[in-house]
């Protein structure tokens, strides 16, 4: 077996499309999915690295095994749906605690699915585009879409319609993500800005899915380095103790 | 939507439900202790407060008072006895009366079928007060997701349940709390049913206030058949022709599917806790799995038989793909299973594990149901808890699925281990399986395998059959299992199939009749004849065409037996191999497969 160089986690409550962005992300594809069950690992090859990826499931019956596959963790993205206000308190009440135990550099993303449903700017496919969607555009789109949305917790979403009402706004997401950088105990100098961690996506359309990985891989390197480095001095480590041993030294 | 006071008498048994769903358990029995002594003194007393209770949602639970019971109580009583006036007569399984109730313990008596009887029209009458407090006024987390995610889900859970065509199901499921909590619906989203389910719970609990226990209804077109299992009480309401029995053996299925995902252990503990506990939250994104299993109830005979069915494969083949499967293991592998086409091609066990106990065909088919009821298996490796709960029902095991032919996802891996962390490990015997398989070119004559045709066994009058050889002493470990050919024509359409099905299920129901069991059944029906046989060695069920006689029925039979014995290598996993894979040196995968063989003459078929 190819050994993971490095490990990824995607966290969330059910339903707000963690598999579906990951499928969109391998796949390239957009297809209706079921609930996982458990924790789903895939391998990315990403330059010479093998990136593991594990997608979790969001159903409240998996929720003891999260501590499991968050162990060693080098990235966690927390994942929340735009149209859904509750699936953002989730990852603060239930999912935030699990990342106990990745490493102490683990670098978080907060991710806002579905932003087609809302956003007339994610509707298009960028299928093909890879990186070239750069984030700044996407978040001026948000902007305006913010002024005209109002964001109303908790109201009742209608079904019927094809533009929904958007329950999360970027604003929402970046003061969950100052939140849990204090939580996470790390200051203002040595967290990476929440502007650059904070992302909206469509798993149907493919926006920002592919920025959204390939940001997150570019900034697991330095971890990955640092690894492989740790391997060569003890070759026969186990994959499970390395994240626990793991310098405190934060990243970037 | 309260409509007018006069007509609904239904309705009120409606509310009724409402209350002692949101009521405490306690409030329950108080319930059903208020009933009996109501039952001969008042009639249609209160009317009154009805248009309250109407409004009554699940979510607004409240302790129930005293005074509200009371009235409720009576208010169901007069419900019941109006319905006696409709009712009596048509009633023909009538033992105690609940009034002297303990005495007898299980039979339904006579008020229990009429309010059984109250079920079933209530069931549909209850719709239309439910309109207004259905699935349109809350949006739980839970539908809401659903509808969003995946239109199959939507088209089952957004079901009108006022609709004709949502009581015309044949089959209802539902799963409900003791606390009469709504916890699953096979059709219609459980909150638009909660009252229904809440009626339920009032005739359970009002039946057990008798030292009694609700077991079925019979009504015209409706068998009502209940379960109570632990915390847990299930309903079936069928309109197909199947026994008590039968359908009681389907929730059983049920429950063991929840059971494997929440271990009976944890559920006992919930409620223990708190007995009004909202399990949706618990199995919210599992309704699939339920509803994926109710499917294959209708219409896979592996349930019916309680037997597993393997692919046919060559035995040399199937030989060799446990050999490999035995020689990857890691430390507390317990189970390595290989499936292809949802069907059994080899299983593999830990040796000291099952000599404690047997896996059950039934934790086989929640595995089998498990894997097909989740397409999002067919990327990437899984790594899941799960109980089997006829092995231990309060144990998780750590299952590792993946497919071995993506994108086809035809052969799947199944590792079972007991060890949470060893997901590295076991997919390490996945690499080492994977690659001992491209070495033999396995894939490629796994693929050719498939089911066999009637045709192949040389009887011109058999249309299909059904066999299953039982555990013999010398085997008795060895897993149930079941052969039959594919469904042909005329049994290729899907109605065909499910007709054929109705009528072995028939057949079985009559050979397994608790009041009468019967050994051999010759039974001439409209479009074929049909033999059913059941000895010590075997189960039998064959299907001619209708223009067979008894004699010509009987030499099939005879040749069908030697034909399965000639091809049982094929047809069957002969000796399920073992590995060792605990610390114990007893290194001896070999050489149990060699005490197995050495007790060969297991008698699968000594017929006739």
């Amino acid at each position: 077996m190819k050994k993971p160089d490095v490990k990824v986690v995607l966290l969330g409550d059910m339903n707000v499309g963690k598999t579906s962005l990951l499928h969109r992300y391998m796949e390239r594809k957009f297809k209706d999915t079921v609930s996982t069950v458990g924790g789903a690992f895939y391998l990315k090859q990403w330059g010479p690295y093998n990136i593991s990826i594990w997608d979790t499931a969001g159903r409240e019956q998996f929720h003891g095994l999260g501590s499991m596959y968050c162990r060693g963790a080098a990235a966690i993205i927390l994942t929340y749906d735009v149209t859904s206000w509750q699936s953002l308190g989730e990852l603060e009440e239930r999912f935030l605690s699990l990342t106990d135990t990745a490493n102490h550099d683990c670098i978080y993303a907060l991710v806002g699915n579905k932003v087609d449903l809302t956003d007339a700017k994610a509707q298009l496919s960028q299928d093909s585009d890879g990186l070239s969607e750069d984030r700044s555009t996407a978040a001026a789109g948000d902007e305006e879409e913010r002024t005209e949305l109002q964001a109303a917790p908790a109201s009742p979403v209608s079904l019927s319609g094809s533009v929904l009402r958007k329950q999360v706004t970027l604003e929402d997401a970046v003061a969950l993500y100052g939140r849990i950088m204090r939580y996470k105990g790390l200051d203002e100098t040595s967290k990476l800005p929440a502007d650059k961690m904070c992302f909206e996506t469509s798993a149907k359309t493919g926006y920002n899915v592919d920025a959204l990985f390939e940001t997150l891989f570019d900034l697991v390197l330095p971890s990955i380095l640092r690894k492989r480095n740790e391997d060569k001095e003890s070759p026969t480590v186990d994959l499970e103790e390395v994240g626990n041993k793991r310098s405190r030294s934060s990243c970037c | 939507m309260e409509g007018d006071n006069h007509q609904d008498g239904e309705a009120e048994g409606v509310q009724i439900s409402d209350h002692s769903s949101e009521s405490d358990p306690a409030a329950d029995t108080l319930l059903g202790n208020h009933l009996l002594p109501d039952l001969a003194a008042k009639s249609d007393s209160s009317t009154a407060n009805r248009n309250q209770t109407t409004k009554l949602h699940l979510s607004d639970v409240t302790t129930e008072e005293p005074g509200q019971n009371e009235e409720l109580c009576s208010q169901l009583e007069a419900k019941l006895e109006t319905d006696e006036a409709k009712v009596s007569g048509s009633r023909n399984d009538v033992s105690a009366h609940p009034a002297d109730g303990g005495a007898e313990g299980n039979a339904v008596d006579n008020d229990q079928s009429d309010s059984g009887e109250f079920v079933v029209t209530m069931l549909a009458k209850a719709k239309l007060e439910e309109q207004g407090i259905g699935v349109k006024g809350r949006s739980s987390p839970l539908s809401e997701a659903g509808v969003e995610e995946s239109p199959s889900f939507k088209s089952h859970r957004d079901e009108d349940v006022t609709a004709d065509s949502w009581r015309q199901h044949r089959k209802h499921i539902f799963v409900l709390s003791e606390a009469g909590k709504p916890i699953y619906s096979r059709y219609g989203s459980e909150e638009a049913l909660s009252s229904t389910m809440g009626v339920m719970m009032a005739l359970v609990s009002f039946v057990q206030s008798g030292d009694n226990v609700i077991h079925s209804v019979y009504s015209e077109e409706h068998t009502v058949v209940f379960l109570q299992k632990g915390p847990l009480v299930l309903v079936c309401v069928s309109s197909s022709r199947q026994s008590e029995q039968q359908l009681r053996g389907e929730l059983l299925y049920v429950y063991y599917q929840i059971i494997s995902m929440l271990t009976q252990a944890s559920i006992s503990r919930i409620f223990e806790h708190k007995k009004n506990y909202d399990l949706r939250r618990l199995l919210a994104g599992s309704e699939k799995i339920l509803d994926g299993l109710l499917n294959l109830v209708d219409s896979d005979p592996s349930f019916l038989l309680a037997a597993v069915h393997c692919l046919p494969l060559a035995s040399s083949l199937r030989d060799s793909l446990s050999q490999i499967l035995q020689k990857a293991i890691t430390p507390n592998l317990v189970f390595s299973i290989l499936i292809a086409k949802n069907q059994l091609l080899t299983i593999v066990q830990e040796k000291t594990v099952i000599e404690d106990s047997r896996l059950e065909p039934a934790d086989v088919h929640l595995l089998l149901n498990l894997i097909g009821a989740s397409s999002a298996f067919q990327a990437g490796e899984i790594w899941t808890p799960i109980c089997l709960p006829l092995f231990n029902p309060d144990c998780y095991f750590y299952a590792y699925i993946s497919y071995l032919d993506p994108p086809e996802c035809t052969v799947c891996l199944l590792l079972l281990s007991t060890d949470k962390e060893a997901f590295y490990a076991v997919a390490e015997c996945k690499r080492k399986i994977e690659e001992a398989m491209a070495a033999q070119n396995s894939l490629s004559l796994i693929a050719k395998a498939q089911l066999y045709s009637v045709s192949q066994v040389g009887v011109s009058d058999l249309r299909h059959f059904m066999y299953k050889p039982f555990d013999v002493p010398d085997n008795y470990r060895q897993l149930t299992q079941f052969t039959s050919p594919e469904m042909e024509a005329p049994y290729s359409s899907e109605e065909e199939k499910m007709r054929l099905l109705d009528l072995y299920r028939y057949m079985h129901s009559r050979i397994h009749s608790t009041s009468r069991p019967l050994k051999l059944i010759y039974h001439v029906a409209e479009r074929e004849t049909l033999l059913a046989w059941v000895t010590s060695k075997f189960e039998l069920y064959t299907c001619f065409s209708p223009l067979v006689t008894k004699t010509c029925a009987i030499t099939a039979i005879t040749k069908l037996l030697r034909w399965i014995k000639k091809e049982e290598d094929r047809l069957f996993i002969r000796y399920p191999p073992k590995y060792s894979t605990t610390p114990n040196p007893s290194k001896s995968s070999k050489s149990s497969k060699s005490e197995q063989q050495d007790s060969t003459d297991n008698g699968y078929l000594s017929l006739l």
